[in-house]
C-alpha cells in the first residue's frame, strides 16, 4: 500500500490501527510524505518527498513500470483509453530526474515502483496532502493513471482510498450540497434526472451549475453576490488567507450563520441560529468508504434550538415552498424514492438489522456494493476508462531569501478543525497538547538561535503571527509545519489563495514563510 | 440519579464511521465506549470519539437567534428571525435574482439535513449555489 499525504495516525486513528494490524499480516506500507510521521514506524520505506511534488514521483513510478514491462498489458486494452498519451507525458520523468526534483533518491522510487507493480493486490490511500494543492486535481489523476496501469482496481486487495475527514462530507456532497449535482450523484445537467426531481418537488429547476465555495468568495468580492447562508462551517477560521476572508464578508448584504456555537464566522454574521448537535439528532452518516450507517438521539436538546432540516423547512413554508416532514425517516424515503439506484434498498429498518450498508444498493434484495469498478475485471467493457496523463507543476510559492521556509499544514490527534468542539474533552483527559506550535526541524532551531517552547514571530506575504517552536525531527530542514486548530494562533492568516482550477481546493500544503526570533 | 440508558450511534467527527455506545444519565452523556458490534472500529475508539463530547453539554452553546441590531448580535425570537431572513432573501432575490444568494452545507450534519438544505436551495431560492467543504 501506498500512503500518500495522510498522517492516518493523527487524522484517522482507527484506521491507522486497521492498518498496522494489517502489517502484521504482511502488508507492506510505503509511506510518501514530506514529513517523518507516526506511520513510518510500521512502513517498509519512507519516501520523504519534498512538498507539493508528488506528480513527478507518479510519473517516474509509471515509467519505471513501462521500462520494465510491469504494467497488465490485457488490462489495459481491456478497460483504458489513451496508453499512448500517458507513455509520452511520462518520458522525461527519470529515476534520477525525478529525484532531482522529489529528493527521493532514485533507487527507492525504482524498487517502490516494482514494488507496486509486482504484488498480488496494490492499494493507494490518500488524504489531502494529495488534494490541498493548486494542482490536486492533477495529483488524483495521476494515482488514477498509476492504479489503471497495473490493474489495481475494482478487485479485493486493490483500489484508490480517498480518506474523508468528516464524518460525513461524503454524504452531504451524495445529497446534492454540491453545485453540480442532485442527490445520488445525479448530474444537474443531465435532463432526464432534473425532470425526475421537478416532477417530485413540483418545481422547474436551474439546470445551470451553481458556484463552489471558492468561486462563492471571488463573486463577493466582484459584488455579485448578495447573502450567503453558511450552516456549521467556520470559514474565517478555516479558510485560507483569513484576512481576506474577514474583509470580503464584511461586503455581504446578508450573511446567516446556522451553528451550535457563536463561531469567529457567527460573529460577524447579520443573523445566528441555534441548531442542534450530534446526539440530539437522528438520521443517517455516509462514512468514507460509503457505508450509510444510523445516527441516533441520545439526549434531549435544548427545547429553543432546533434541528438543521427543521429550520429550513420552516423557512422554506414561510418563504411561498411548504416542505414539512414528520421525521428524518420520511426525508430519507424521499431521498430513497429520488435515488433509487444508489439507496433505494437502504431502509431504516435495514440499518438497524445489518448496522451498515454499502451504497449503490438498488433495491431491498441487494446486499450493497463492497468493491467499487468490478466490472472492470467482468465483463465486455461499454465504458472504458482514460489515462490522464499530467505534467508536473511546482507549488505556486517557492521559497527564497525573504521568505526562506516552507509552511505546510495539517491536523493534529486530540483537536478536530477549528476546535470549537475538541475544546470540551470530559474531566480528567490528559491532552499533549493545547495550543499551536510551529514545528521545526532542530538544524533550523539552532542556526535561528530557537530553543524548544519559544515564542517566535512569523511572517508570509499575507499576515503574520507569534506562536510557539516545537523542535522535531519529524519535519526535515527548510519545512515547519502547523495545524489550524486554535483561534488564537490563526495560521491561515499565512496561507495562499491560489486555487486548484477544476476542484478550487486551496494550496494549504505549501507557502514560504519567514521566522524570526523574538528581541528579548 | 436516574439508571443509566445506552444508544448506539456513529461517532460524529473523522470520516471513518466508528460505531459508539452512548452511556446517558439524567439526560447527559456521561461515557462513550466502541460498539464491539461496529463492523468499522470492533469496539475501538480514539481520543476524539471516546472523550471529545463535552461540546454537547456545553453551557456556550447557542439557545437563542441572534440578530444584528445596532451592529451587535442580541437574542431574537424564532419568529422574528425567521421573518428577518425570509424577507432579506426575497428582497435580495427580487432585486438581483437567485444567482446573489449562496448556501455553504453542513459536512457534520446528517444526510438527511443536508437533503433539505440542498432541496431548498434548489425549490425556494432556485439556484444552485450550494456547495461544503469538499474543498478544504
Amino acid at each position: 500500500m501506498l500512503l500518500m499525504g495522510s498522517n492516518t495516525t493523527e487524522a484517522h486513528p482507527i484506521i491507522a490501527n486497521r492498518m498496522k494490524k494489517a502489517v502484521k499480516s504482511g502488508l507492506k506500507i510505503i509511506v510518501i510524505d514530506p514529513r517523518k510521521i507516526d506511520m513510518v514506524k510500521v512502513a517498509h520505506r519512507h519516501l520523504q518527498i519534498n512538498v507539493g511534488t508528488d506528480i513527478a514521483l507518479i510519473n517516474a513510478f509509471i515509467r519505471v513500470i513501462l521500462q520494465e514491462g510491469l504494467f497488465n498489458k490485457p488490462f489495459i486494452e481491456k478497460v483504458t483509453l489513451d496508453f499512448d498519451k500517458l507513455k509520452e507525458q511520462v518520458e522525461p520523468f527519470t529515476p534520477e530526474y525525478a529525484a532531482a526534483i522529489t529528493g527521493v533518491p532514485a533507487e527507492d522510487i525504482v524498487a517502490t515502483a516494482r514494488e507496486y507493480a509486482a504484488s498480488s493486490g496494490s492499494m493507494i490511500a490518500y488524504t489531502l496532502g494529495i488534494t490541498e494543492h493548486h494542482c490536486g486535481v492533477n495529483n488524483v489523476f495521476d494515482i488514477a493513471n498509476l492504479a489503471l496501469l497495473t490493474g489495481n482496481i475494482g478487485k479485493p486487495g486493490s483500489g484508490i482510498m480517498p480518506l474523508r475527514g468528516q464524518n460525513n462530507v461524503q454524504g452531504a456532497g451524495d445529497m446534492g450540497c454540491l453545485p453540480n449535482q442532485l442527490a445520488g450523484a445525479m448530474s444537474l445537467t443531465n435532463d432526464e434526472f432534473r425532470a425526475r426531481y421537478e416532477k417530485e418537488w413540483n418545481v422547474t429547476l436551474n439546470p445551470i451549475a451553481g458556484d463552489t465555495q471558492t468561486r462563492t468568495f471571488d463573486r463577493i468580492e466582484t459584488g455579485d453576490l448578495k447573502a450567503l447562508y453558511i450552516i456549521g462551517e467556520n470559514p474565517l477560521l478555516a479558510d485560507v488567507h483569513m484576512n481576506h476572508t474577514r474583509t470580503i464578508f464584511g461586503e455581504l448584504d446578508l450573511l446567516v450563520v446556522q451553528d451550535i456555537f457563536l463561531t469567529e464566522t457567527a460573529k460577524v454574521a447579520d443573523v445566528v441560529l441555534p441548531a442542534r448537535s450530534w446526539g440530539e439528532v437522528e438520521g443517517t452518516y455516509t462514512n468514507t468508504d460509503r457505508r450509510i450507517q444510523r445516527v441516533r438521539k441520545a439526549v434531549e436538546p435544548h427545547p429553543n434550538t432546533k434541528e438543521d432540516w427543521e429550520i429550513l423547512c420552516e423557512l422554506s413554508s414561510l418563504m411561498g415552498y411548504p416542505m414539512q416532514y414528520r421525521n428524518s425517516e420520511e426525508i430519507w424515503d424521499e431521498v430513497r424514492r429520488l435515488a433509487w439506484e444508489m439507496y433505494g434498498g437502504i431502509s431504516y429498518d435495514r440499518l438497524d438489522n445489518e448496522y451498515s450498508i454499502h451504497y449503490p444498493c438498488p433495491d431491498e434484495n441487494h446486499p450493497g456494493t463492497f468493491i467499487m469498478h468490478e466490472r472492470f475485471h467482468q465483463e465486455e467493457q461499454t465504458k472504458k476508462a482514460p489515462f490522464v496523463p499530467v505534467d508536473y507543476t511546482e507549488p505556486m510559492e517557492l521559497p527564497d531569501k525573504d521568505y526562506p521556509f516552507i509552511l505546510t499544514t495539517g491536523r493534529r490527534y486530540e483537536s478536530y478543525n477549528t476546535h470549537t468542539q475538541t475544546r470540551h474533552y470530559a474531566a480528567g483527559v490528559k491532552i499533549k497538547q493545547k495550543e499551536e506550535t510551529i514545528d521545526i526541524h532542530p538544524d533550523d532551531a539552532q542556526h535561528l538561535g530557537i530553543t524548544n517552547g519559544e515564542v517566535v514571530q512569523v511572517r508570509s506575504r499575507r499576515g503574520e503571527l507569534r506562536v510557539k517552536a516545537k523542535v522535531t525531527e519529524q519535519v526535515v530542514p527548510g519545512l515547519v509545519f502547523m495545524s489550524f486548530h486554535w483561534h488564537e494562533t490563526p495560521t491561515n492568516v499565512l496561507t495562499l489563495n491560489e486555487y486548484d482550477p477544476i476542484s478550487g481546493t486551496a494550496e494549504y500544503k505549501a507557502c514560504a514563510v519567514t521566522i524570526e526570533k523574538l528581541a528579548n | 440519579m436516574a439508571e443509566p440508558n445506552f444508544v448506539k450511534t456513529i461517532c460524529g467527527y473523522c470520516g471513518t464511521g466508528c460505531g459508539l455506545v452512548l452511556e446517558v444519565q439524567d439526560n447527559k452523556i456521561v461515557k462513550i465506549r466502541g460498539d464491539k458490534e461496529a463492523p468499522v472500529n470492533k469496539g475501538q475508539t480514539c481520543v476524539k470519539g471516546a472523550f471529545a463530547f463535552e461540546y454537547v453539554h456545553a453551557n456556550t452553546r447557542l439557545t437563542s437567534p441572534l440578530l444584528k441590531k445596532a451592529g451587535k448580535l442580541v437574542e431574537a425570537t424564532w419568529e422574528e428571525a425567521y421573518q428577518f431572513i425570509a424577507s432579506r432573501l426575497t428582497e435580495i432575490k427580487s432585486t438581483w435574482g437567485p444567482n446573489a444568494i449562496s448556501m455553504f452545507a453542513c459536512a457534520r450534519s446528517t444526510n438527511e439535513s443536508n437533503f433539505v438544505t440542498q432541496k431548498f436551495m434548489r425549490t425556494v431560492i432556485g439556484s444552485n449555489n450550494i456547495d461544503g467543504c469538499n474543498r478544504t
